[in-house]
């Protein structure tokens, strides 16, 4: 078969997120630095593409975005713009835009919201391939709600002259293998699932256009190289590393999890998703604390002085958090919440302290007056720190759940949070925590319970000492706020 | 055409096998739940989903059956013989023939998902074995996981023992659908909780229901309603039993309504392995919400309780939280009550709003190292991972007994409460520095009586709202 391939698309594509500014229009200069951030790891750059919310956008905003992309790469890199729409009509008219405008190519996703037929899709990417300019497919069903048939991707990516790839993000391996039996050589197959990336790439995928590529160009385009010299297990060990954020970037809210990790890691004027999307939305809280965890790991948080004392203590912070007050601990209140599953949750009150205040206080009353079924336990010396269960603990199952799987969770959470200068070395013998741990009834997986209070705890610290949420944060969300109890079932 | 032996039709309950500790069949447990339901029904239903059929050895089948036809008083007893495979079923069909069951429910061949020939094999191949045998056919994707396509039905309607169909999925597009093409050879029976109403209306002749054990006569009612044309009474009998209806289907068929029959003072039994009696598809919340339904229904007494609003001067009614009048008095906090609503959903909310350095600090680290059984206090959050600051403490002043008092403290009023003090702080009535250096006592009066969670929701807003506003409101 003739190969359509071309030079330029290979390897690495972040698909870029949309920074907005303060009057939700585009905030230009946060994008450029993005790309900035972005291009000396990359083969490419993606405009106006899922992740970057093209869907909120309106034609001329998209138009905008794509030119300031253009400007600031400055041919550097192909631009492989976002131009697919609803209807085919639009999506040529963009399409043509675009071609005039001096873009590589077009990503042009599958018609979406009504769910045109394969022959209606097909004949979609006929009229759009008369544009004339080079043209992606990009099979994307958890968004479009429609999903390519190995013969569809075959059939469009033989018949049309100037179809030169496909992007599959839909994370389907057998139909991502179907294709590349089908046209590997003819046209250029990218892997747009972060969760399988790796995989695909080992599979023969000629490159990834990632959300999470925003965040750890670098990490990927290690990724890619391993791949291409054929060193699988560096690319296995590697997509280990980053698999936590490649699933929670993939399946959890991805441009706001992708735009808070960016503020996380050194963007702190990124903003934050268009509505309908929202903070603490289908990027949960929760998941912003997992990210954040799997960045420190990734040493992509900054280590900042924060005020203490006279010199001050490394901190780990985001670079668009203030610095935490440290030296006034009477008494702080964190919160952690983590799952899933359902039964083995994780919910952590904790208290920190000085030990000459009231957590210190209620340690020693505590432990003068322990009772059966609420056993406390001390389970570290230094921070002082005291387990306390929720609710009245019942048969050995549940003790065993409490006081060896969460306990053990707690404490590595401790030392973590020690070593990733979560909680300041120069504090510990000043204060004291109490962990008040929820172990559900109907729990049984002992792993889950140690790993889900592990993060409970975690993110508890960190929001104990940076005094989260703030009053804007309860704001924003008093009553789009979802209480899982509140409702009947 | 020949002549139809047997229509089913009516409410027909899938009766529960109560199983001992033990593992093993209960026949006296089984014979006694009969006994009080068969007044109410027009037939039953051994060995269906809900009998965890699937769990039964033929002979226990068999056994569960021939019971039935024993305690039947003469109505028709419809015996659950789907297996996987069509040989079985053809067995387990016999037998129950030969115990005296009027007609045989066959599920949907499941596991392997056979194509639709195959389906259509599986129940033509039964019905042949078994000639004199009426057959009623199953759809239950929830649990076969593919649905009896109705091009099939279509087909099979036209041998001549097949005489019925029960549809479990809820899914009234199918139901229409199978009405349309063999509602005139085939009796169809809704076989789902929640669309009870709407199948008959739509030309279901009856019912085959896990809840026509529980509460057999609101289906009768729902029936007789429908058939005069009398859908006003029909809609408010199957509203009132919607919630109900609901954990039956989606919180785990037989299991639940084990439990609510237990509630009922009827011995169940247990579910056999793997399936939990509560901790698993039911957990101990949707157990707790089920006993409070069957209240609302008076199918059981809400416990009584004494329940008074805490009196006397408000800076006194801290001592339960280790904090006495001079205590209170001398630590420079803010000190409001509000009291909401009437009947049953009544809340009072005493607040006290106190530097966390000091007595009111010590008090509430405290408590969340001591939690008292029953008195259990617990911080106060918009949601999971959104706690409110000040730091507030919900403690709640009549002893919670059971789940369902606690989830009302939990749910509704933990979220009220914390809507109203952010409301507060967004109107700058607590002032922003008392987010860092003040912590909330709220003590919580709510009756243990309490139902209805949105009003409690209203009145525990109104309450905490009133009680913020007189504390901050005297001291400027």
């Amino acid at each position: 078969m003739e190969s359509k391939k071309v030079d330029w698309f290979r390897g690495v594509f972040p698909a870029l997120v949309t920074p907005f500014d303060a009057h939700d229009q585009i905030d230009e200069a946060c994008f450029r630095e993005l790309i900035r951030f972005a291009l000396p790891h990359v083969n490419g750059v993606v405009p106006c593409g899922t992740t970057g919310e093209f869907s909120s956008m309106s034609l001329e905003e998209k138009k905008r975005l794509i030119e300031i992309c253009l400007d600031e790469v400055s041919g550097r890199v192909p631009v492989l713009a976002g131009t697919g729409c609803q209807s085919t009509r639009e999506t040529i008219s963009l399409t043509e835009w675009a071609k005039e405008a001096g873009v590589s190519g077009a990503l042009v996703v599958a018609p979406y919201y009504l769910k045109p037929t394969f022959n209606e899709v097909f004949d979609h990417y006929a009229e759009v391939d008369k544009v004339g300019l080079p043209i992606v497919l990009y099979n994307i069903p958890q968004c479009a709600g429609t999903h390519f048939r190995w013969w569809t991707a075959e059939g469009m990516g033989i018949a049309f002259e100037n179809v030169i790839g496909m992007k599959d993000s839909s994370g389907d391996m057998p139909f991502f293998m179907a294709a590349l039996e089908k046209l590997r050589g003819t046209i250029g197959l990218f892997c747009g699932h972060d969760e399988i990336a790796g995989a695909a790439l080992l599979a023969g995928a000629d490159g990834v256009i990632l959300a999470s590529a925003n965040l750890i160009p670098d990490i990927w385009q290690e990724i890619y190289q391993a791949a291409q010299r054929g060193d699988a297990e560096s690319v296995r060990r590697r997509q280990r590393d980053i698999q936590v954020l490649c699933r929670i970037v993939a399946n959890k809210g991805g441009p706001q999890a992708v735009k808070e990790g960016l503020r996380m890691i050194g963007l702190p004027g990124m903003s934050n998703a268009r509505l309908p999307l929202i903070q603490g939305g289908e990027f949960e809280r929760e998941d912003y604390e997992d990210l954040r965890t799997q960045l420190e790991n990734l040493d992509k948080i900054p280590i900042r002085q924060v005020p203490l004392g006279s010199s001050g203590v490394p901190y780990s912070l985001p670079s668009d958090l203030e610095p935490p007050h440290l030296s006034d601990l009477t008494l702080r209140v964190g919160e952690g919440f983590a799952g899933p599953p359902f039964s083995e949750v994780a919910h952590i009150d904790l208290l920190l302290g000085s030990k000459l205040g009231p957590v210190g206080k209620a340690i020693e009353r505590a432990q003068a007056q322990a009772r059966r079924g609420h056993e406390i336990a001390l389970i570290r010396q230094r921070p002082m720190t005291l387990l306390v269960p929720t609710v009245t603990v019942r048969g050995a199952k549940a003790r065993r759940l409490v006081y060896e799987e969460a306990a053990s969770g707690v404490e590595l959470a401790l030392k973590h949070a020690i070593e990733r200068h979560n909680l300041p070395e120069a504090l510990l013998d000043d204060i004291c925590l109490i962990a008040n741990v929820f172990v559900h009834p109907a729990a049984s997986i002992r792993q889950r319970v140690k790993i889900n209070n592990y993060k409970a705890m975690r993110a508890a610290i960190r929001k104990a000492l940076e005094e989260r949420p703030s009053l804007a944060e309860m704001i924003a969300e008093k009553d789009a706020a979802r209480h899982p109890f509140r409702y009947a079932p | 055409m020949t002549t139809r032996p047997f229509r089913p039709g009516g409410v027909n309950p899938a009766l529960v096998t109560p199983f001992g500790k033990d593992q093993s069949i209960d026949e006296q447990a089984y014979r006694r739940l009969i006994r009080h339901v068969i007044a109410d029904v027009d037939g039953l239903v051994p060995c269906g989903t809900t009998g965890e059929f699937n769990y039964l050895t033929p002979d226990e089948s068999r056994r569960l059956i021939q019971i039935a036809v024993e305690e039947c008083r003469g109505k028709p007893v419809i015996a659950g013989t789907g297996a996987a495979g069509t040989r079985l079923t053809i067995e387990l069909s016999r037998d129950a023939q030969e115990a005296g069951a009027s007609a045989c429910l066959i599920v949907t061949p499941f596991f392997l998902h056979p194509s639709d020939k195959g389906i259509y094999q599986h129940f033509c191949s039964v019905a042949r074995a078994l000639p004199d045998l009426p057959i009623i056919l199953y759809n239950i994707p929830q649990v076969v996981d593919a649905v009896l396509p109705r091009r099939v039905v279509q087909d099979l309607a036209d041998i001549p023992n097949i005489v019925g169909i029960k549809d479990s999925s809820g899914n009234l597009t199918y139901t229409m659908e199978i009405l349309e093409y063999a509602g005139d050879r085939l009796s169809v029976l809704i076989g789902h909780d929640e669309v009870v109403l709407n199948a008959l209306a739509g030309g279901a002749s009856g019912m085959i229901l896990a809840s026509a054990q529980v509460y057999p006569e609101v289906w009768q009612g729902v029936l007789a309603a429908v058939r005069r044309g009398d859908l006003e009474t029909a809609r408010s009998l199957q509203l009132q039993v919607q919630k109900l209806s609901r954990i039956f289907c989606r919180y785990g068929g037989g299991i639940a309504v084990k439990q609510a029959l237990k509630l009922m003072g009827i011995e169940a039994g247990y579910p056999r392995s793997p399936m939990k009696p509560v901790g698993g598809a039911l957990l101990h919340e949707d157990r707790a919400e089920i006993q409070l339904e069957l209240e609302k229904l008076g199918k059981i007494q809400t416990p009584a309780s004494a329940h008074d609003f805490p009196e006397g001067p408000l800076a006194g009614r801290f001592v339960s939280v280790g904090l006495d009048l001079a205590a209170v008095r001398d630590s420079g906090s803010f000190l409001g009550s509000g009291r909401e609503g009437t009947g049953a959903e009544a809340v009072q909310v005493d607040l006290l709003c106190g530097p966390k350095d000091g007595p009111v600090g010590d008090a509430w680290a405290y408590q969340l190292t001591y939690p008292r059984h029953g008195f259990e206090a617990l911080t106060t959050i918009l949601e999971p991972n959104l706690t409110i600051r000040p730091s507030t403490l919900i403690i709640p002043t009549n002893e919670l007994q059971d789940l369902r008092q606690a989830n009302m403290i939990y749910g509704p009023v933990q979220n009220a409460v914390a809507q109203a003090v952010v409301d507060r702080l967004a109107k700058g009535i607590i002032p922003e520095a008392a987010m860092g250096s003040h912590v909330i006592f709220v003590l919580a009066a709510v009756n243990p009586q309490a139902l209805d969670r949105h009003r409690l929701h209203a009145n525990a807003f109104g309450a905490t709202c009133a009680a913020i506003d007189q504390a901050f409101a005297e001291e400027r």
